[in-house]
């Protein structure tokens, strides 16, 4: 009935079949960001770059112990991976952290992890085993949209009280692009993103005052050129100073001088904008652009459902980060504290997105096992 | 159909699905990037010169706004340290276009200044070219104005205003206020201040103690510069908080009269409420002018202070150590009254008491009395009255050293008076557990003897002095030691120290009449009138004098070198009749607590009898 052909697979043969040209792509974005982070020290590698490096290391680790694991263990604790991760949220606002007015850190072991990042690929991995074990692919409305929109609504809804909209967001549209590609039906779509927009006037109500500020903002840059506004605009300064050819690499003014503060997580895509000019900017989302398409290449390759969804979940939550990030520094999306992966400085999103890469690649690496249904935890 | 081949077919719809909404999504997400290719177009290819103008010309830049440090008031609501306009020059490297050039045209404009070009350039060379670099600083507002005037001259170049402190009352006040001078690198780190560049912090005195609350918060201000860096318009500001204003105990009338009291002899005073424990005056001498320290102090003049034998940046009322002496003597007879002996207790002095010392030849160590006939009969008050120290060895040596250290500690001996002088200094009261802990040996007898007239391993300071009497005098009410208003005055049940009044009648008695009767060691001193004081003479030896030296005849202190005089004391009460003021003075070297120190007490408290009235204070308004 199934194949066992993977049973016998050693280490040593899922190393083989790892695609490297995917770990050299992620290398190369690194590298970009080692550079990046050295400009903004003003070229002392001892403080960010160092960790950066560390923390680059620790997430390789994890990527080859997440692919090499059997994608049956992972399968079987799917939910319970999601629930740890759900639990560790809750526990955010009595445990945490507080930095800048937010609780979003947990520490733990001399570590200051952030659930969050972690829950975007936690998430995934719940859709893709829920789609996987559903019994009747016909029933649109309960089985594939009510009780996924659930599941969807639970880690969202923490984050949104921690308060991190731009988290939250980047959760909910990969929770979303899981939910299209299972199939449900278009009409859905349609008719949440017309109850979304009718909705907006209720939901503005529950805005905190510096969110409301950041999307009137967003739509007027000018109004506020000092206070929310100050970021779009001195971003747009720094990038289209930048030019074609760019200041060259540690001559950026506008980053040297300090206009952004936090310019090495959210807005380092700036600096380089406004280093390397639109080639380097064009360069960089090209590298972007292959690593997401060669991770669709991979996903597809996949005969299980569960791999299927949860490789193109991860390259969605993935295309979100390096999206919002790049829209929101160039003043097309309001800002919202959304990381540059491979990039900006921060540990824990570095290690979900190597975590997610890791899940992406051992379901390539086991394209060929197949999984029963099991809608048991 | 079979079951199978429903799910074979079910199966097979589902990854076509997968295939074309992946598809669809894959459209989405190159179309997006498109979108951010677009936009990165834009600003990067199309609006690049737009933007290369707003970055080079047109900046906004985020400059801090200095908080101006609290005012420090006198008890009276006078202001003693202020803060005055300083007018400054910084230069800015980027926004020059040759330094060296805009250096060389400002002394131009300016002939009459010294820069250091040497230093300055190497330090321009090692900062980040955006940075303000200090090039001079308080100018005259004659020069100021020169300078502005010509400011089209110096690119780069920008005068600026900020504070600086100002005392206004003089050297009397310098130790107690203290100063404030740039931040030390420790605070770098700590200070709130910290990244203002002119940011300075309290050293000494209440500029010290009470930094934090003085210093105010930072504000800051974000201005649209030009090419130049010039200011073209305040976008915003968000205004510094004042420091907190501070209002002393401290009468500076009074401070300043018991400075020129002093009359340039080296010492200090401490004068105390002894009803709530405010000091209103804590003087040392000879002091400093306390404007010093706003500018940059030559190397010479810092030198020529703290070479000075006469040490004048040393707040000597908190941070000399002295011993007491005969000052003492009121409370080792508190100690012998609470240990049995009897006021009526009689000792005969010879002149000279003596104990065995095996280590000695003649096997006899001899303590001799000030009065080098002796005293004749004494009893307790008399022993007060004269200062025997027969009489002190005596009863020293019955009640032992414990007791005495006990009551010394109990008045506040050894501990320190106020919470927060880092310089302050706690003295010591000597005890067998204290030597054996500190030195290492067993205590003897003889230096009980020692310590039973405030000799030996005796210190204490002025502040020490007049608080512990302020206490012995009050009644053995703990009185709470301060030279900050306390606003709030607390309505707790003040604490009591144990202390029998009959005990306490027979000090003051004693104390009375040593200052009151013919043959007291302060009669001299007697302030005549219906308002009296009381006290206490002390004169403590600075060094060992030898058997030898005896026999040849002592040498008065007038012929010896001013270091190794003996220094005077006196502690005193006053009015007698209703006690509200306790009072220590200390003249170095002085030679002896009658002849230097009573007098200097004998006028500060007919001072402080003729203006009794004016020491209410009057509250400011901490606005």
């Amino acid at each position: 009935m199934f194949s066992h052909s993977n049973i016998e697979a050693t280490i040593s043969d899922k190393l083989k079949s790892i695609n490297y040209f995917l770990l050299f792509l992620i290398c190369t974005i690194f590298f970009i960001g080692i550079l990046a982070l050295y400009s903004i020290s003003d070229g002392n590698f001892s403080e960010w770059p160092i960790r950066h490096v560390q923390r680059f290391i620790l997430g390789l680790i994890i990527f080859f112990i997440v692919a090499l694991l059997d994608l049956k263990i992972i399968f079987r604790f799917a939910y319970p991976i999601f629930i740890v991760s759900i639990v560790a949220l809750m526990l955010l606002p009595l445990v945490g952290d507080e930095i800048n007015g937010a609780k979003r850190w947990i520490s733990f072991a001399g570590f200051s992890l952030q659930p969050s990042e972690f829950v975007k690929y936690t998430l995934i991995l719940a859709l893709a085993k829920y789609f996987h074990s559903m019994e009747d692919y016909h029933d649109n409305f309960f089985s594939k949209l009510i009780i996924p929109t659930f599941i969807v609504i639970i880690p969202v809804t923490f984050v949104v009280i921690q308060p991190d909209l731009g988290t939250a967001l980047v959760i909910f549209l990969g929770g979303v692009s899981v939910i299209w590609i299972s199939g449900l039906n278009y009409k859905y779509f349609i008719s949440g993103i017309l109850v979304f927009i009718l909705s907006l006037p209720i939901l503005w109500q529950y805005l905190k005052g510096y969110q409301k500020e950041r999307v009137f903002t967003f739509f007027n840059p000018e109004r506020d050129p000092l206070g929310n506004g100050y970021h779009i605009t001195q971003s747009k300064i720094a990038l289209g100073s930048g030019g074609i050819f760019g200041k060259g690499y540690m001559e950026g003014t506008q980053s040297h001088l300090n206009f952004l503060p936090e310019m090495q997580t959210d807005f380092i895509f700036t600096m380089f904008g406004e280093e390397f000019g639109f080639i380097g900017s064009i360069v960089l989302i090209l590298l972007y652009m292959a690593l997401i398409s060669i991770s669709i290449r991979m996903a597809l390759t996949s005969k299980s459902l569960f791999s299927k969804f949860l490789s193109l979940g991860v390259c969605s939550v993935f295309f979100i980060y390096v999206f919002v990030n790049i829209g929101m520094v160039t003043g097309i999306l309001p800002v919202v504290g959304v990381p540059l992966p491979f990039i900006s400085y921060g540990g824990s999103s570095m290690l979900a997105v190597m975590f997610g890469f890791g899940l992406l690649t051992n379901c390539y690496v086991n394209y060929n096992t197949t999984l029963t249904k099991s809608s048991f935890i | 159909m079979s079951e199978s081949n429903k799910f074979i077919f079910k199966k097979y719809d589902l990854d076509a699905s997968i295939n074309r909404r992946t598809a669809i999504i894959t459209i989405a997400k190159a179309g997006l990037f498109t979108i951010l290719a677009s936009r990165l177009a834009y600003l990067q290819i199309v609006d690049k010169d737009k933007y290369k103008i707003l970055s080079d010309n047109n900046r906004i830049t985020h400059r801090l706004l200095e908080p101006q440090r609290g005012i420090i008031y006198d008890l009276q609501g006078k202001p003693l340290a202020i803060n005055r306009e300083r007018y400054e020059v910084v230069i800015i490297r980027e926004e020059t276009s040759d330094y060296i050039q805009s250096i060389e045209n400002l002394k131009n404009i300016l002939p009459d200044i010294q820069i250091d070009t040497e230093k300055l350039y190497s330090k321009i060379n090692k900062t980040k070219k955006f940075i303000p670099i200090k090039v001079l600083d308080d100018l005259s507002w004659d020069q100021f104005s020169m300078l502005n005037a010509n400011i089209h001259k110096v690119d780069g170049i920008y005068p600026q205003i900020g504070f600086k402190r100002y005392y206004t009352s003089g050297p009397s006040h310098s130790h107690i206020i203290g100063y404030t001078a740039p931040l030390d690198k420790k605070e770098k780190d700590t200070n709130t201040l910290a990244d203002l560049s002119s940011a300075k912090s309290g050293k000494l005195g209440i500029e010290k103690s009470k930094d934090f609350n003085l210093r105010g918060k930072l504000g800051n201000k974000n201005i649209e510069v030009n090419a130049n860096g010039r200011e073209i318009r305040e976008l915003d500001r968000y205004e510094s908080t004042r420091g907190e204003n501070i209002q002393l105990t401290i009468d500076s009338e009074l401070q300043d009269y018991c400075y020129k009291s002093l009359n340039d002899q080296s010492g200090c005073v401490a004068v105390t409420n002894i009803k709530t424990g405010e000091f209103y005056a804590l003087v040392s001498s000879p002091s400093y002018d306390p404007n010093l320290f706003s500018k940059n102090i030559s190397l010479e003049k810092w030198n020529s202070l703290t070479d000075n034998i006469y040490k004048p940046l040393i707040n000597k009322a908190i941070s000399s150590q002295y011993p007491p002496g005969s000052t003492i003597k009121p409370f080792v007879a508190l100690a012998a009254l609470e240990n049995g002996v009897s006021e009526k207790r009689e000792v005969y002095c010879n002149g000279k008491h003596e104990i065995k010392d095996t280590s000695l030849e003649s096997g006899v160590k001899t303590f001799h009395c000030w009065k080098e006939e002796g005293h004749g009969k004494v009893n307790m008050n008399e022993a007060l009255k004269v200062s025997c120290d027969v009489y002190f060895y005596q009863i020293s040596r019955e009640i032992g050293i414990n007791k005495i250290a006990e009551v010394c500690k109990r008045f506040g001996f050894g501990q320190n008076v106020f919470k927060s002088f880092y310089e302050e200094k706690k003295g010591i009261v000597p005890s067998k557990n204290w030597k054996l802990e500190s030195i290492g040996t067993p205590w003897m007898v003889g230096e009980t003897l020692s310590a039973g007239i405030g000799q030996g391993y005796f210190l204490t300071t002025s502040a020490q002095l007049s608080h512990a009497l302020g206490q012995l005098i009050n009644g053995g009410e703990k009185i709470n030691p301060t030279i900050v208003l306390n606003k709030k005055k607390d309505s707790q049940k003040k604490q009591k120290i144990s202390l029998n009044p009959q005990h306490l009648a027979i000090i003051k008695k004693g104390l009375e009449d040593a200052t009151n009767t013919q043959g007291g060691t302060s009669y001299r001193s007697r302030i005549s009138g219906n308002l009296k004081m009381a006290g206490k003479t002390g004169t403590s030896q600075v060094r060992v004098i030898s058997s030898q030296e005896r026999e040849e005849g002592l040498k008065k202190n007038n012929e010896l070198p001013w270091d190794k005089r003996d220094h005077g004391l006196f502690i005193g009460y006053g009015p007698t009749n209703n006690p509200q003021y306790a009072v220590s003075v200390i003249v170095e070297h002085g030679g002896s607590g009658s002849g230097a120190a009573a007098p200097v007490a004998s006028k500060i408290f007919k001072y402080l009898f003729d203006n009794n009235l004016n020491l209410k204070s009057k509250s400011i308004s901490n606005v």
